[in-house]
């Protein structure tokens, strides 16, 4: 592998990690949002 | 309860960091790859420096708020507190991963060895080691304030290693290029000004995404606090 080589995947791991923790947090926002929706069914439902 | 305007008013100015974080990657992706020459000794692979070296601020910055947040929170015990220390520690830990990889792509044409153990790179991975933990508590114990306090504790312990990593190329012989920002002679002297300025533009982006995405995890766990308070309200009246 050259010099430019290593130049790339410098880049593709510090991309890749910041556009992977910020895939993770949108998965976990969208798992909150859906207790959430549950959650004001089920206390609409009762109430 | 969160207030619908505040949560409004919070949005809009998430969305004014995202572009300005945006803006600030672009300069600093034109800078480092346009703008700034290529280093006469190391040649194109010396580039790395400008993801390296903010990433490194980036993680250090992310646990001196772990370190002093853990403070408050022991202090005040407010749970605030605790949130802002578990959020900016995976962040901490995120990019601290990104140096520990960036550093070997780096090191190997260089050096010749992708690890060294040498003083700055091991307690660079000892750092990691004890922010993984750190989260780990936090993901295993179940006692709610038991096991905020036991992180706190370790979030201080932990940030103690950041002065010794700093200072590790200074008192011992080390693969690792000794500090060219700060150095004895002042401020930047131990570097060309375009690789200083492309370095300040990518330290400024890195540390506007720092914000934004500590933004967005406070957020989520407030959220999740109020989540779990209802369910337990909702036990409790069941």
């Amino acid at each position: 592998m050259d010099n430019l080589g290593f130049l790339f995947a410098a880049n593709v791991v510090v991309w890749g990690g910041i556009i992977y923790y910020v895939y993770t947090i949108r998965q976990r926002n969208r798992a909150l949002e859906k207790d959430l929706e549950l959650l004001k069914e089920t206390l609409s439902k009762e109430g | 309860m969160m207030n619908p305007d505040a949560v409004e008013e919070n949005q809009e100015e998430g969305n004014i960091l995202v572009w300005l974080t945006g803006l600030a990657f672009l300069a600093a992706m034109v800078a480092i790859f346009i703008y700034v020459p290529t280093e006469r000794t190391e040649g194109i692979i010396q580039r790395i420096m400008y993801f390296h070296v903010p990433s490194a601020w980036l993680s250090f910055f992310a646990f001196f708020v772990v370190f002093l947040s853990s403070i408050l929170f022991l202090w005040k015990k407010e749970r605030e507190w605790d949130i802002y220390a578990h959020a900016s520690a995976e962040i901490g830990v995120i990019f601290c991963s990104l140096v520990l990889i960036t550093g070997p792509i780096w090191a190997r044409p260089i050096w010749g060895a992708w690890w060294v153990w040498d003083a700055r790179l091991t307690s660079t991975l000892i750092l990691w080691i004890i922010y993984v933990a750190y989260l780990m508590l936090r993901t295993q114990s179940d006692a709610g304030s038991m096991r905020a306090r036991y992180a706190a504790v370790l979030g201080i312990v932990g940030f103690l290693n950041i002065p010794f990593i700093h200072f590790s190329v200074l008192w011992w012989r080390t693969f690792h290029p000794q500090p060219k920002v700060i150095t004895n002679e002042g401020i930047g002297k131990g570097m060309d000004p375009t690789m200083l300025a492309t370095l300040g533009i990518s330290v400024c982006a890195f540390t506007l995404l720092y914000f934004l995405l500590m933004g967005v995890r406070v957020r989520q766990e407030k959220l999740k606090d109020e989540i779990d308070r209802l369910k337990r309200e909702k036990i409790y009246s069941a």
